[in-house]
C-alpha cells in the first residue's frame, strides 16, 4: 500500500475536499432516504407531498415476516448462492490450476473462452436457458438457480484464482516435486493453502453477483419455492397496494447489511478481483 | 481425455510379467500429458452446456416461427423481420446511447475522484464510503431512483420548494428524463466500481517517478498526464471493458423503472428480448434477435476484449 504522497504543487485541499466530500454526500444521502423510507409507516410514503421527517414505524419489519414469506426468499437466496460457490470452486480451483502452472498446446484459447463468456449477456441465452431447465423439470427450483449462478460466476472465479496461482513461486512446487509428491497432492497441499486470499476473494464477489442475479431468477422463479430477495423485491407490489417500498427498503438494506461486512473484510483484495486478476492492488 | 488411457491398462494386463513396469509407465506418462486438459475440462463442459448448448438451440430456434404450440420453419423469415423492425433497431440505439454516456460518465468521475483521492490520508476510508452504493441488490437501487423521481415525486418537490420549477414534473412522459433517470442510477451504483480499480492503479504506480516530477517543478495535472494516466492506461481499458459489458446488458433497471418506455424510448436490446420473448412468447423472433446479439458479442470479444486482457497480463 503506498504511502502518504505529497502535495503536487498547484494543488489545493480544499478543492480535493470539497470533491471527495461531495461525492460521499452523493453516495450516502439516497442511502440514508430509503432507509427512512424502510422505518416508516406505510401512509407516509407515497403522499400528495413528500415528507421529510417522518414517524418512527417497524411496519415493514412486520410485514415481511409476517405478511410475505421473506424467511423462504432468505433460505433461497442463501441455499442458491452457497451451492452455486461450492460449484464454482470444485471446477475452477482445479481449471484454474491447469491454467496457470502447465504449458500445453490452446492453452490460451481455453483460458479465453472461460474468459469470454463473461461477456455473454443474459438476455441472450435466457431462452433456450429457459427452456433447457424446464425440459428438465428444474423450473421454479433453487437446483436451476444454483446451477446458473454458478455458470455466470465460473469465468471470473477461475480468472482470479488463476491470477494468485501465478504469483506463487515454481521454487515452492520444485521442491515438492523432488520429494516425490504428485501433482494433484501439490495442489492440495501447497497451492491451495497459499492461494487461499485469492479463493476467499472469488467468493466473495460470486456471492456478490449472485446476491444480485435477477433476470434468469425472474424466468426460473414463479412461487416463493424459487424467489429470492432480489427478484422478490419486484413483487412487493401488486394490486390496490401499489408499489410496498417500505418493505423493499428493509429487505434491500437486509442485504447489504452482510454484503457491506464481507467486502470491508477483503477490501484489500477488491480491486484485484473485480478485474479478474489484471490489476494487483 | 480418460479413453486415450485405457489401451495403455489393457495391454499392461495382456502382457504379464516383467513389460507390466513399462507399460505402467507409458501410462502414467500419457496421463501426465493429459492431466492439464483433465484438469481444466470439466469447468469449459460446464460452460458449454450454457452457452453452446444454448447458441445452437436460439440458432436453430431462430428459423422457425415459434409461438404457442408447435415450431413452424419459416427459413430466414425471423431475420427479414428484425431487419425491418424498428423497435429492434431503436433498442440497439437506445442501449448505446445509454451504455456510452454512463460509462464515459463513470470513467470521467471516477478517475477524477481515484486522482483526488489516492494521495489522501483518509484514502480507505473515502473507499469504504464511495463503495456503498455498489452493494446493494441492483434491484434495490432501481426501486430507490423510481421512488425517487416518478412515485413519490421527491425530486420535483425539492425543484419546486428550491423555486427552480413551478409544477409536477412529468418524467414517465419525456424520453431523455426517463433516459436520464436511468443513467443516474447506473451512474450512481457503478461509479465506484471504476473508482476502485483506478485507486488501486495509481497507488501502484512508481513513487519515485512521481516524486522527481514533483521537485522538477511539475504541476498536478502535468503530473497526472503524463506519467499517472499512460502508465493507467492497461488498467483503464480492462475495467471500461468490464464495465462495458455490464452496461450493454442493463435490464434490471429497465424492467422496474421504466419498462422500456415511454414510447420504447428507453427500451434496451436484453429488455426487447426479454419482451418478445416472455411478454410476447414470440421464441422464434427473440433467439433471432439473440443470434444477432451473439455474433456482435463474439466480434467484440475477438476483435477488443482479447487484446486488452491478453496485453494487460503480458
Amino acid at each position: 500500500m503506498a504511502s502518504q504522497r505529497k502535495r503536487s504543487k498547484g494543488e489545493s485541499l480544499t478543492l480535493r475536499y470539497l470533491i471527495l466530500g461531495g461525492w460521499a454526500l452523493f453516495c450516502l444521502a439516497p442511502v440514508l432516504w430509503f432507509l427512512s423510507i424502510g422505518l416508516r409507516p406505510r401512509i407516509e410514503i407515497i403522499t400528495p407531498q413528500p415528507i421529510y421527517i417522518p414517524s418512527f414505524s417497524l411496519d415493514a419489519w412486520h410485514m415481511i415476516w409476517d405478511d410475505w414469506p421473506m424467511a423462504a426468499y432468505l433460505r433461497n437466496s442463501v441455499a442458491a448462492i452457497i451451492g452455486s460457490v461450492i460449484i464454482d470452486l470444485v471446477l475452477a480451483i482445479p481449471a484454474a490450476y491447469s491454467l496457470a502452472r502447465f504449458r500445453y498446446r490452446g492453452r490460451d484459447d481455453i483460458g479465453f473462452y472461460i474468459l469470454s463468456t463473461r461477456m455473454m449477456a443474459p438476455a441472450i441465452v435466457a431462452v433456450p436457458i429457459f427452456f433447457l431447465f424446464r425440459n428438465l423439470g428444474l423450473l421454479d427450483t433453487i437446483w436451476a438457480l444454483m446451477l446458473i449462478y454458478a455458470a455466470i460466476n465460473l469465468s471470473f472465479v477461475t480468472w482470479i484464482i488463476r491470477s494468485y496461482m501465478l504469483d506463487i513461486p515454481k521454487e515452492l512446487e520444485d521442491a515438492a516435486k523432488t520429494d516425490g509428491a504428485g501433482e494433484i497432492r501439490i495442489l492440495w497441499e501447497i497451492i491451495i493453502p497459499a492461494v487461499l486470499p485469492g479463493i476467499i476473494t472469488a467468493s466473495v464477489i460470486a456471492m456478490i453477483f449472485a446476491i444480485n442475479e435477477f433476470l434468469f431468477t425472474l424466468l426460473i422463479a414463479s412461487t416463493p419455492d424459487a424467489y429470492t430477495m432480489s427478484v422478490a423485491l419486484s413483487n412487493f407490489t401488486g394490486g390496490s397496494d401499489g408499489v410496498i417500498y417500505n418493505a423493499i427498503a428493509l429487505v434491500a438494506f437486509l442485504a447489504f447489511v452482510p454484503v457491506f461486512l464481507v467486502v470491508v473484510a477483503i477490501q484489500k483484495h477488491l480491486s484485484r478481483g473485480l478485474t479478474m486478476g489484471a490489476v494487483k492492488g | 481425455m480418460s479413453n486415450s488411457s485405457l489401451p495403455a491398462s489393457g495391454a499392461a494386463t495382456a502382457a504379464p510379467g516383467n513389460s507390466a513396469r513399462p507399460a505402467f509407465k507409458r501410462r502414467s506418462k500419457r496421463l501426465k500429458a493429459a492431466l492439464p486438459y483433465l484438469l481444466v475440462a470439466p469447468a469449459v463442459l460446464y460452460l458449454l452446456l450454457i452457452t453452446l448448448y444454448p447458441g445452437v438451440y436460439a440458432i436453430i430456434q431462430s428459423f422457425h416461427q415459434v409461438k404457442f404450440g408447435p415450431w413452424r420453419p419459416i427459413g430466414l423469415g425471423n431475420y427479414e423481420k428484425l431487419l425491418t423492425d424498428y423497435q429492434f433497431w431503436g433498442a440497439l440505439w437506445n442501449t448505446l446511447v445509454i451504455g456510452s454516456i454512463s460509462l464515459v460518465l463513470q470513467c470521467v468521475l471516477a478517475l477524477a475522484l481515484a486522482f483526488y483521492a489516492y494521495r489522501d490520508p483518509w484514502v480507505k476510508g473515502w473507499r469504504i464510503i464511495f463503495l456503498i452504493p455498489m452493494l446493494f441488490m441492483p434491484s434495490a437501487v432501481a426501486f430507490i431512483y423510481k421512488l425517487f423521481f416518478l412515485d413519490g415525486r421527491v425530486f420535483a418537490d425539492i425543484l419546486m420548494k428550491l423555486g427552480l420549477v413551478d409544477g409536477n414534473i412529468a418524467f414517465q412522459s419525456s424520453i431523455w428524463m426517463s433516459r436520464v433517470i436511468l443513467i443516474l442510477a447506473d451512474v450512481w451504483q457503478w461509479t465506484p466500481f471504476l473508482f476502485i480499480i483506478f485507486v488501486a492503479g495509481l497507488q501502484g504506480q512508481d513513487e519515485e517517478v512521481e516524486e522527481a516530477a514533483r521537485l522538477d517543478g511539475a504541476s498536478w495535472y502535468a503530473i497526472f498526464w503524463n506519467i499517472s494516466l499512460p502508465m493507467m492506461k492497461p488498467i483503464i481499458a480492462v475495467a471500461l471493458i468490464l464495465r462495458a459489458i455490464d452496461i450493454t446488458t442493463m435490464f434490471t433497471n429497465v424492467f422496474i423503472i421504466t419498462k422500456g418506455g415511454p414510447a420504447f424510448g428507453t427500451e434496451t436490446i436484453s429488455y426487447f428480448i426479454y419482451r418478445t420473448g416472455f411478454k410476447f412468447f414470440n421464441f422464434g423472433y427473440a433467439s433471432a434477435a439473440s443470434v444477432i446479439m451473439l455474433i456482435i458479442t463474439i466480434l467484440v470479444a475477438q476483435l477488443v476484449v482479447k487484446r486488452a486482457f491478453v496485453s494487460s497480463r503480458s
